[in-house]
C-alpha cells in the first residue's frame, strides 16, 4: 500500500510522541510512586459495623504518617468526631509534611472524593474501600470535593483537610 | 457465507436523481434526520441553561431564575446527557447511516420493513425518555451514565432498551446490505463510506453488549422490583465496556462526512482512501479494549489492568491523528488549487462562507484541543488531576458538541433542505450559527477546563456550591458567558432547520455528490470482515476478561438505596 513520505514522516513523529507519553507514564509510576486506585477490601453493607472502616477519624502510625478513615452519604463527609460535630463539614488536621492514606467508603449511593491542589481524586463506590496517600508539604485549608453525582444536594457535599 | 460464482444478469442498480430522492429514502431518512434533531432541541437548549446556574455571579443576580421545560438542574441535565449524547446521536446516526449506503451503493436496503421497525422502536423510546424525564424529575434524575445504586423509573430503561433496539437493526441492515452488494459485486471495494458505516456498526454491537447486560440484568430488574439489590462496581465496568466505543460511534460517521463528503465540498480529492480504511478499521479494534481509561479513580479495577487498557488507549489515538493528516493534505490541496500561496495561504482560500464547509472546518479546529485534552486524560496519572472535575466537559464539547455534533449539523444544512426539495432557509443564518457555536464551545472547553484544574466538580449546581475560591467562580462566571453566544447559536440553528422544513421561497440547486466506488488500489485484505471481527472479539476478551474478572469476585449483592429517600425537600 502506498504511504506519502510526508505521511510516513508524520507518522513516525506521533509514534515518538505516544512512546515519550508512555515513557513519560512509566517513569511517574516507577520513579516518582505515583499510584492510582486498586483493590483494598471489599464490603458488605451487611456486616460494615464489624469493620474498621465503619468508624470514622484519624489515626497516628508515628513518624508523621496517618490514617484517615472517612465515610461518604448522601450529601456530607464524615471524619470522626475529632474534625467536627455532626452535620458539619468535617474538619481534617493533619500536621504539615504528613503523609496521609485515606480510606473512603460510601454508605449509600456513588461519591467522589477530591482534595483541591492535591493529586488524590477517588470513585467512592459502594461496597468498595477507596484509598489514596498524599503527602500535605504547604500550610492551609484544602477543600475535599464530592466530584461524582450523588443525588439533589450533591453540589454542597464538601469537608476541608487543615494543614497547619 | 459462500459467494455465489454466478454474477446475476441484471444488478439492482437504483436511479437516484443528484438532487431529488426517492419516496422510501425520503420518508426514511426524513423520519429520523427530523427526529434526532428535534432530540437536540431539547437537549441542547437545556445546555445554556445549566452553565447559567452553575455560574454563582448568575444565580446572585438572578436567584429565582429557573430553567425552561426541565425546571429542576438534575433533570435538565439529564435530559441535556440523554437527549443529545444518546437519542440525538443514535437516531441521526441511523438516518445517515441509510441515506450513505443507499446512495452508495445505489442499491435498495436489505429489508426496509425492519427499518422502520428501528425507526419506531428509536421513536417510541425517546417519547418514553421525554415522558419520565417530565413526569419523574426526582427519580428519573440519574443522568445518561445512570450509575446505581441510583435507581431510575422502568421507563427510563425501556427507552433506552428500545433505542439500543433500534440501533441494532440498523446495524444489521447495513451490514448485510453491504453484505449483499460485495456479492453482487464480486472483486470491488466498498465505497469507503459505507466500509466506515460497517466498521462502525459491528463495533457498536460488540461494545453494546455491556450496557445491555447491566440494563437488562441488573437496572431494569432492581427498577421493577424483581431484585433488591445491585453491585455498583460491576455496573460501572459493564457501562464503560460500552462506554468508550460509544465516543467513536459518534466520531465515525462525523468522519464519514469529513473523508467522502467534505473533500469535494471542498473542492478537491481525498489524499489517501487506503490509509483512510486503515484508520476506520483501527477505529473500529482498538475501540473496546481502552474502557478502562475511564474507570482510573476506581478502587475495583487493579493497576495492571489500567496500564494494559492505557497502552490500548495510546494506540486508538493513531488514527485520529492519521485523519489530521489525511484531511489536513486534502484541505491544502484543495485551498491551493483555489489560489491559496505559501505555507499558509490555503487556510485562508478553503470556502469558508459556505455553512456545511465551514461547520465541519469549524469542527476540525474544535478537535485540536479536544483530541489532545483526550490524550491528556488518558494519561493515567494526569488523570488524576482532572478526573470528575469540569475539565471533562470542557474536553467533550470539543469533541461529541464539537467536531461530531458541529459536523452532523454541517450535513444538515444540505441533508434536510435535500429530504425538504427546497433550498436552506437562510445561508447567513447558517454561517452565523456556525461561528458562534464554535467560537461558544472554544470559549466553554476553555472557561470548564480552567474551573476543572481549580477542582470544580463536573455534573454539579456550582452556583449555590459553599466551597468555591475566587478563581472557580472567575471561570464558572466564564462559562455562563459561552452559554450566552451557545444559546444564540441554538437558536439560530433551530430557527433555520424549521424555517428550512416549512419550506424555504428558493429552489434547491446544489447537494454534494455520493461517492459510488472504492479505490482500487485499496489491499483486499482490508475488506476481509471475518477477519477483523475477529480480531476485534479477541483483544475485547483480553483486556476485559480479567476486569471483569475483578468485577464478579467482587461482586457483594449491594442493598438498593432508591433515588431519592422519602422526606428529603428539594432545593
Amino acid at each position: 500500500m502506498h504511504i506519502d513520505r510526508y505521511e510516513r514522516a508524520w507518522l513516525t513523529a506521533v509514534g515518538i510522541a505516544l512512546g515519550a507519553f508512555a515513557a513519560a507514564m512509566a517513569a511517574g509510576f516507577i520513579l516518582f510512586g505515583i499510584r492510582l486506585p486498586s483493590p483494598v477490601a471489599r464490603i458488605n453493607p451487611n456486616t460494615f459495623a464489624g469493620t474498621p472502616y465503619a468508624n470514622p477519624g484519624i489515626k497516628s502510625l508515628g513518624g508523621g504518617r496517618y490514617e484517615v478513615f472517612m465515610t461518604a452519604k448522601m450529601w456530607s463527609f464524615d471524619a470522626g468526631r475529632d474534625s467536627g460535630p455532626v452535620g458539619v463539614p468535617p474538619r481534617v488536621k493533619i500536621p504539615r509534611g504528613s503523609e496521609v492514606t485515606f480510606y473512603v467508603t460510601s454508605l449509600d449511593v456513588d461519591h467522589g472524593f477530591y482534595i483541591e491542589g492535591h493529586a488524590i481524586n477517588l470513585e467512592v463506590i459502594p461496597g468498595q474501600v477507596a484509598r489514596a496517600t498524599v503527602t500535605f508539604m504547604q500550610a492551609g485549608e484544602f477543600n475535599i470535593i464530592c466530584n461524582q453525582y450523588c443525588g439533589v444536594g450533591h453540589q454542597v457535599m464538601y469537608g476541608s483537610v487543615v494543614v497547619q | 457465507m459462500q459467494l455465489s460464482k454466478e454474477t446475476p444478469a441484471v444488478l439492482p442498480v437504483l436511479e437516484l436523481p443528484r438532487l431529488a430522492m426517492l419516496r422510501d429514502e425520503r420518508f426514511l431518512v426524513g423520519a429520523h434526520i427530523i427526529t434526532a434533531f428535534a432530540a437536540l432541541s431539547i437537549g441542547a437548549l437545556m445546555g445554556p441553561f445549566q452553565a447559567f446556574h452553575r455560574a454563582p455571579a448568575f444565580v446572585e443576580a438572578f436567584p429565582d431564575a429557573t430553567i425552561p421545560v426541565f425546571s429542576y438542574y438534575y433533570q435538565a441535565l439529564t435530559a441535556h446527557g440523554t437527549l443529545n449524547a444518546l437519542f440525538f446521536t443514535f437516531i441521526f446516526i441511523s438516518g445517515f447511516s441509510y441515506f450513505m449506503v443507499g446512495r452508495s451503493l445505489r442499491r435498495k436496503l436489505w429489508s426496509l420493513p425492519l427499518a422502520w421497525a428501528g425507526f419506531g422502536a428509536m421513536l417510541v423510546g425517546l417519547l418514553m425518555m421525554l415522558f419520565v424525564l417530565v413526569t419523574e424529575p426526582q427519580r428519573s434524575s440519574v443522568l445518561y451514565t445512570f450509575y446505581p445504586p441510583l435507581i431510575a423509573p422502568p421507563t427510563f430503561y425501556l427507552g433506552l432498551v428500545l433505542l439500543v433496539l433500534g440501533c441494532w437493526i440498523t446495524a444489521a441492515n447495513v451490514i448485510v446490505t453491504a453484505n449483499l452488494w460485495r456479492k453482487e459485486h464480486p472483486g470491488e471495494r466498498l465505497p469507503l463510506a459505507v466500509f466506515a458505516a460497517v466498521a462502525n456498526h459491528w463495533m457498536f454491537i460488540v461494545s453494546s453488549i455491556g450496557v445491555a447486560v447491566e440494563v437488562v440484568f441488573l437496572l431494569l430488574p432492581a427498577s421493577l422490583g424483581i431484585i433488591d439489590r445491585t453491585d455498583p462496581q460491576l455496573s460501572r465496568v459493564l457501562f464503560w465496556f460500552f462506554g468508550h466505543p460509544l465516543v467513536y460511534y459518534w466520531l465515525v460517521p462525523a468522519y464519514i462526512s469529513i473523508y467522502t463528503v467534505l473533500p469535494q465540498q471542498a473542492g478537491g480529492k481525498l489524499f489517501s482512501d487506503p490509509l483512510a480504511r486503515v484508520a476506520f478499521l483501527m477505529l473500529m479494534i482498538l475501540a473496546l479494549p481502552t474502557g478502562v481509561h475511564h474507570l482510573f479513580a476506581d478502587p475495583g479495577v487493579s493497576e495492571v489492568n489500567k496500564a494494559i487498557h492505557t497502552f490500548f488507549t495510546l494506540l486508538v489515538s493513531i488514527p485520529s491523528f492519521m485523519t489530521a493528516f489525511n484531511i489536513g493534505a486534502t484541505l491544502e490541496r484543495a485551498g491551493r488549487a483555489r489560489g491559496g500561496k505559501g505555507l499558509f495561504g490555503w487556510m485562508f482560500t478553503q470556502k469558508w462562507t459556505d455553512p456545511s464547509v465551514a461547520a465541519q472546518l469549524v469542527a476540525l479546529i474544535l478537535f485540536i484541543s479536544g483530541g489532545i485534552s483526550g490524550i491528556i486524560n488518558a494519561s493515567a496519572q494526569l488523570n488524576i488531576t482532572v478526573h470528575n472535575t469540569s475539565w471533562v466537559p470542557g474536553h467533550f464539547h470539543q469533541t461529541v458538541g464539537g467536531i461530531v455534533a458541529l459536523t452532523y449539523i454541517g450535513i444538515a444544512y444540505w441533508l434536510i433542505p435535500m429530504i425538504r426539495g427546497r433550498a436552506l432557509f437562510s445561508k447567513k443564518m447558517a454561517l452565523a450559527q456556525v461561528y458562534t457555536w464554535g467560537l461558544g464551545m472554544m470559549l466553554f472547553g476553555h472557561t470548564m477546563a480552567e474551573a476543572g484544574l481549580a477542582g470544580v466538580p463536573r455534573r454539579s449546581l456550582t452556583g449555590i456550591s459553599p466551597f468555591l475560591d475566587e478563581a472557580s467562580k472567575y471561570w464558572l462566571n466564564g462559562a455562563a458567558i459561552s452559554g450566552v453566544i451557545l444559546l444564540i447559536s441554538v437558536t439560530l440553528l433551530f430557527t433555520n432547520l424549521v424555517l428550512t422544513l416549512a419550506g424555504s421561497p428558493k429552489p434547491l440547486a446544489d447537494v454534494p455528490e455520493i461517492q459510488t466506488k472504492g479505490d482500487p488500489r485499496s489491499p483486499m485484505l482490508l475488506e476481509r470482515w471475518g477477519l477483523w471481527v475477529g480480531i476485534l472479539a479477541v483483544l475485547t476478551l483480553v483486556a476485559w476478561a480479567p476486569v471483569f474478572a475483578e468485577a464478579i469476585s467482587a461482586t457483594q449483592g449491594f442493598q438498593i438505596l432508591r433515588f431519592l429517600p422519602t422526606g428529603v425537600p428539594m432545593p
